[in-house]
């Protein structure tokens, strides 16, 4: 048998170990080479949604960016490990809680007040340290083959009935649906909304691993109605066109607790030095330019005022009657998670 | 320096756990929930360690002892589930059959891809056992399977465990299979305490809790070794053994190596096919694939190098010395691969941060976090291997006049090199698969397979998702398929 | 100045009994010395010690004008000069043969290593083999290769342990013959381990029989065997007739096989036990002049010669007789027994 030589081996080694170390030399360069300041984004928003957007802000912004992709709570995990030595310049987060982590550490900066007025009062911080970017709100899938449209729920609260029995599917680990339930706990109280999860699960309702698991089940009629968010259905529509997409979405009236609009957002870090391109940046996402990006391509809806979705069949921002919430409690999730999984659906 | 090296997480983890004070810790430890986790994660551990011992030693069995047809062949794809993230094969399991989540779900994935673990290694026993035993046994009156049962079996006891342990402990720290399917371990609650409480503290004292339960079970592990004597130095050769004929059982035992194969390497290759076939967001950047897969190699080659030299003195001390320090130095190692990936992450973000911070979000952290993460995989190789080398040679050498780390340099390395190159290729595959410390730890806008697999699915795009993890599945295919033919 | 010096050497493992109490051994420059013992004795210990491998809890070793092994003092094993072939030879597979031999020969140039390659090749009667590797020799060849390498870099001492084990009876013969010539040839001082008696009679100059950790009694073959220090030692270096005796006056003991010679006179003692070897018995006719009588229980026949039990009138554990050439005697029959030579008379 043949063996390897220990020369070999440690020829081998040696290479893999120098192999980082000259990587690491090269983007040391680059990195203090800029001589101006670079601003690094940690977005907790998908790179395949956003990065069209952010190459655009870099050259709107005129500095660098370096955007770090990754989950947003763990991206805030990463920040708050980093404390006032974190490279990130701006958070753009996936939702509200991440953000509102980040601003009880006291380690955002508070926005300028033009900046907090671009968008409604509902949809930023209440320390006014991050500012919402967009929304997306919680609707019900239905498929009209098994059920016609005015027979569909008008409150998430009826889908426990037992007309719904198996028939309907959400996804327990999907971060909106857990904000919905939060938002359910400070419209309904904790014991009612135990009480729901515990109907849900009692009436059969299905488990899927995300939204659109939930959606594709619609689709194909193996369940009736789906809790989901709304832009995975136009997302879908955009992608096989409507006449092949054979779900419909129902915007539930009269302020229910299923009608949550969840928000992505963006804050900026105290401690990176990089303050003035993070201002620039955050305001150019609440730019016409940005919002529409927004509404044009991720299908959700622009936050910033005067700015409207283009997207056919959307229903205006204003007509939507999500109930009202301080989005900032939407912290709680701890306990919404510990009442999942005390319920069993997690 | 390699223990110092795997320590680090939990230097961290005492920081933060007792951030609050140790009562805060203890309130979070000393909960109801605590223990139910610890149920459902011995329980799911235990019964996919079971069901690996079953397939890993079935398999090894068949493809090494009897006259499969293509044995060979059937072992070299027995380990190729290795080259399946968990994550992915979860993925696969859920999409075809929705009900599977829980802990069926769980078991059923993980089983399938960490097999292997257990099967390289009895795969290797077996060929070493001496078949003058089984002659024995047979000529003593003893049919074939109580021969196995009575002679082989317990020869096998410590490869065995060996693997087991390496399985309970990527059970025990994994996230992508429980958290697609749903069923709530340690790791699950540890990266959901991240999530939605952004308290460090609960995560960091559930962590503390993970790493008790993985000093146990080291320990454990450490028992079965016993008597288990050291290498065999035979005079001569022993004989290739006569493979067993199968007779009429030839059909069972080729439809069982086919299920095993059909469900842990098909399968997810199949769901892979067909979310490119059936999904319109495939786009074939081939390009940007390329270029992700050369990346991929670098940091997993790197990784596998640095987790290789550091295991190479924790191996040898753990085979060679059997007092209490040389075995406080092995289960250090062992330390951090019951981790949670984000665990061991954030643990190096903040020794970075703090006192390398010129480091921190380079490509050294990263490979440092792998050694970290998989230190156990490779010293595990090294310590089979260098026990494979009889200390009689060491010596030899020494009396020949060589100081110790001539001998090791001269003799015991090149002695345990297949053994060495096999622990670096399993290495090499794991950290190529390895998701939550590389999202955290990478440069900024670097990519692996496993990093845009997580994206592309993130998005929903699966048809876009497939080329990275068919590419993934291949190229980790590779180092499983030379482990596959890797003779001890 | 090779001679190997061992002194008080004690040595436990743990909080378990001593396995060397207080051994000696004194193995003067060129000579080959075996150490005799049964498994568990404590020899293969002790040849660990001496090459350095074990550290003892006390004594001392030392070789020529040098301490090796003190109090304070542990040279490691590499700069002892020592050689050590292991049982079964411990070849390194992944070197060829000549590789191996020269593996211990360090500081000399290519030529010279070369060149002491060959010597030590030729010394072992294996000149050519250099090109092979170790699995393609059979179980001798490899243990005379491992005898070359310990050889090569012409170590002080060298220590053998239990080196023909794993051979077969006729192979063993010839090697032993071998490796003595070649170890006389390059004059070191040896030391071999082994619980093989005859091994260690036929090769040894000196052999040293070792019993619970201490040596029982050093001496040449001969006179090991013909003057067992104690029964013990006699029934372990070879067949032995033991049998209770009273001294009568003039140098002679009273045994049931009738009054035999003593070897030494008794010194004070009046009773105790005669040992005779199975030799300095001779069968002869029931009604031979003075000899005693017994009946032939059992043959063992060995060819060259056989082992005859007898039981004796008026003793109770049968003796075994060795006698040479034909036999005349079949189990059952009467026979008369006479003693030839001295006896050793023990208390």
């Amino acid at each position: 048998m043949r063996r390897p030589s220990a020369r070999r081996i440690t020829a081998l080694l040696a290479a893999g170990l120098l192999l980082p170390a000259l990587a690491a030399c090269g983007s040391d360069d680059k990195d203090t080479g800029g001589g101006d300041t670079t601003l690094v984004i940690y977005s907790g928003r998908n790179e395949k949604l956003v990065k069209p957007i952010l190459d655009k802000l870099e050259k709107a912004v005129g500095t660098k960016v370096e955007v770090r992709y990754g989950d947003s709570a763990e991206l805030a995990a990463q920040i708050l490990e980093e404390g006032d030595r974190t490279k990130a310049g701006l958070f753009f987060s996936q939702d509200a809680g991440a953000l509102g982590a980040l601003s009880k550490e006291g380690m955002l900066q508070k926005l300028p007040q033009a900046t907090l007025d671009e968008v409604d009062d509902a949809y930023r911080g209440s320390e006014g340290d991050w500012v919402g970017l967009s929304g997306r709100v919680r609707v019900i899938a239905y498929n009209p083959d098994k059920v016609p449209e005015d027979k569909v729920p008008d409150s998430v609260l009826d889908v426990v009935k037992p007309e719904w029995k198996g028939k309907v599917g959400f996804a327990p680990t999907n971060a909106s649906f857990q904000a919905f339930v939060t938002g359910m706990r400070v419209l309904k109280g904790d014991d009612a909304t135990r009480k729901w999860l515990e109907d849900l699960k009692a009436n059969g309702a299905k488990t899927y691993a995300n939204n659109l698991a939930t959606l594709d089940a619609v689709e194909a009629g193996e369940v009736s109605l789906g809790l989901v968010n709304h832009y995975y259905w136009y997302e879908r529509v955009a992608e096989k066109g409507e006449d092949k997409v054979n779900a419909k979405l129902h915007f539930l009236p009269g302020k229910d607790p299923g009608a949550l609009i969840n928000v992505a957002g963006a804050g900026i870090l105290k401690d990176s030095g990089q303050s003035e391109p993070a201002q620039k940046a955050v305001d150019y996402l609440l730019s016409k330019e940005a919002q529409t990006y927004f509404a044009d391509t991720t299908k959700e809806y622009p936050l910033a005022a005067g700015v409207t979705s283009t997207v056919e069949d959307l229903p205006p921002f204003e007509s939507l009657q999500s109930p009202d919430i301080d989005l900032g409690k939407l912290e709680s999730l701890q306990q919404t998670l510990a009442m999942l999984q005390d319920v069993g659906l997690v | 320096m390699a223990a110092l090296f795997a320590l680090l997480p939990l230097g961290y983890l005492a920081v933060r756990a007792l951030e609050r004070g140790p009562a805060y810790a203890w309130d979070v430890v000393a909960d109801q929930r605590t223990l139910d986790l610890l149920g459902r994660s011995l329980g799911l551990t235990a019964v996919v360690v079971a069901a690996c011992l079953v397939l890993g030693v079935s398999m090894a069995w068949l493809t090494v002892r009897t006259a499969l047809p293509g044995a060979r062949a059937w072992s070299v794809l027995a380990t190729l589930p290795l080259a399946v993230p968990s994550y992915v094969a979860a993925f696969a399991w859920l999409s075809y059959e929705p009900d599977l989540a829980g802990f069926g779900g769980a078991a059923l994935a993980l089983t399938l891809v960490s097999f292997p673990y257990v099967h390289l290694p009895v795969a290797a026993a077996l060929r070493g056992i001496d078949p003058a035993q089984e002659e024995a046994a047979r000529s003593l009156g003893h049919g074939p399977l109580r021969t196995f049962l009575r002679v082989t079996l317990p020869q096998l006891r410590p490869a065995a465990a060996g693997g087991a342990l390496l399985v309970a402990l990527y059970v025990l720290s994994d996230f992508g299979a429980v958290s697609l399917m749903r069923y709530d371990t340690f790791t699950r609650a540890i990266h959901t305490s991240y999530r939605a409480s952004f308290d460090r503290t609960p995560a960091a004292a559930l962590s503390v809790v993970l790493v008790v339960m993985t000093i146990a079970l080291v320990a454990a592990e450490a028992r079965t070794r016993g008597r288990a004597g050291h290498a065999r130095t035979g005079a001569g050769t022993a004989r290739p053994p006569v493979p067993l004929a199968l007779g009429r059982w030839r059909p069972l035992a080729l439809l069982w190596c086919g299920a095993v194969v059909a469900v842990s390497v098909a399968f997810p290759l199949g769901t892979l096919a067909y979310w490119l076939t059936a999904g319109s967001s495939a786009t074939w950047d081939l390009g940007g694939l390329a270029e992700t897969a050369w990346a991929t190699l670098g940091v997993a080659a790197a990784g596998a190098g640095l987790t290789t030299l550091l295991a190479l003195p924790v191996g040898v001390i753990a085979a060679r010395h059997k007092g209490r320090g040389a075995r406080l130095l092995e289960q250090a190692a062992y330390a951090g691969h019951a981790l949670p990936g984000i665990t061991v992450a954030l643990a190096l973000v903040f020794f970075a941060v703090r006192y390398a911070y010129p480091l921190y979000q380079q490509l050294p952290l990263l490979v440092c976090a792998y050694a970290v993460l998989f230190l156990p995989v490779a010293v595990a190789a090294t310590r089979a291997a260098v026990l494979q080398a009889p200390p009689v040679l060491d010596d030899v050498a020494r009396s020949l006049g060589r100081r110790p780390w001539q001998v090791l340099r001269e003799v015991t390395v090149p002695l345990a090199a297949p053994g060495v190159a096999a622990g670096a290729a399993l290495t090499f595959v794991v950290c190529m698969k390895e998701l939550p410390a590389t999202l955290l730890l990478r440069p900024t806008g670097m990519d692996t397979l496993a990093t845009r697999l997580w994206t592309e699915t993130g998005a929903g795009s699966f048809a876009a998702a497939a080329p990275y993890a068919a590419a993934l599945i291949l190229l980790a295919a590779v180092p499983s398929y030379l482990l596959g033919r890797h003779r001890t | 100045m090779n001679e190997l010096h061992v002194e008080g050497l004690t040595k436990s493992y743990g909080a378990s009994e001593p396995v060397l109490r207080g051994l000696e051994l004194a193995v003067p420059a060129g000579a080959l010395a075996a150490v005799l013992g049964p498994s568990g004795c404590g020899k293969t210990t002790m040849l660990r010690i001496v090459a350095g491998f074990l550290h003892a809890d006390a004594g001392t070793v030392r070789l020529g004008d040098r301490l090796l092994s003190g109090p304070g003092v542990h040279l490691p094993p590499e700069r002892r000069r020592i050689g050590i072939v292991p049982q079964e030879g411990a070849l390194f597979p992944h070197l060829s043969v000549a590789r191996n031999v020269a593996f211990g020969l360090t500081g000399a140039d290519r030529a010279e290593r070369r060149r002491v390659t060959e010597e030590m090749l030729e010394l072992v009667g294996l000149a050519g083999y250099g090109d092979r590797m170790p699995h393609e020799l059979s179980g001798g060849q490899q243990q005379r290769i491992a005898l070359a390498r310990a050889l090569a870099p012409r170590p002080q001492l060298v220590l053998l342990d239990e080196p023909f084990n794993a051979l077969d009876s006729a192979l063993r013969a010839g090697l032993r013959a071998d490796v003595r010539a070649a170890l006389h040839a390059t004059g070191a001082t040896a030391v071999l381990v082994t619980h093989d008696q005859q091994e260690a009679l036929s090769t040894a100059d000196l052999v040293a029989v070792v019993r619970d950790g201490r040596v029982a009694q050093c001496d040449t073959p001969q006179h090991l065997y013909g003057r067992p220090a104690d029964p013990w030692v006699a029934g372990f270096v070879g067949d032995a007739v033991l049998l209770p005796g009273t001294v009568e006056g003039k140098g002679t003991a009273l045994t049931a096989l009738g009054a035999v010679p003593l070897a030494t006179p008794p010194n004070g003692t009046r009773t105790g036990t005669v040992l005779l070897r199975p030799e300095q018995l001779r069968l002869t006719a029931t009604d031979s002049e003075g000899a005693a009588r017994g009946t032939v229980t059992d043959i063992c026949y060995y060819g060259h010669d056989a082992m005859v039990t007898v039981t004796v009138d008026g003793h109770d554990t049968p003796v075994g007789i060795r006698v040479a050439g034909p036999l005349s005697v079949r189990p059952g029959q009467e026979t008369g027994i006479r003693v030839v030579g001295e006896a050793g008379l023990h208390p």
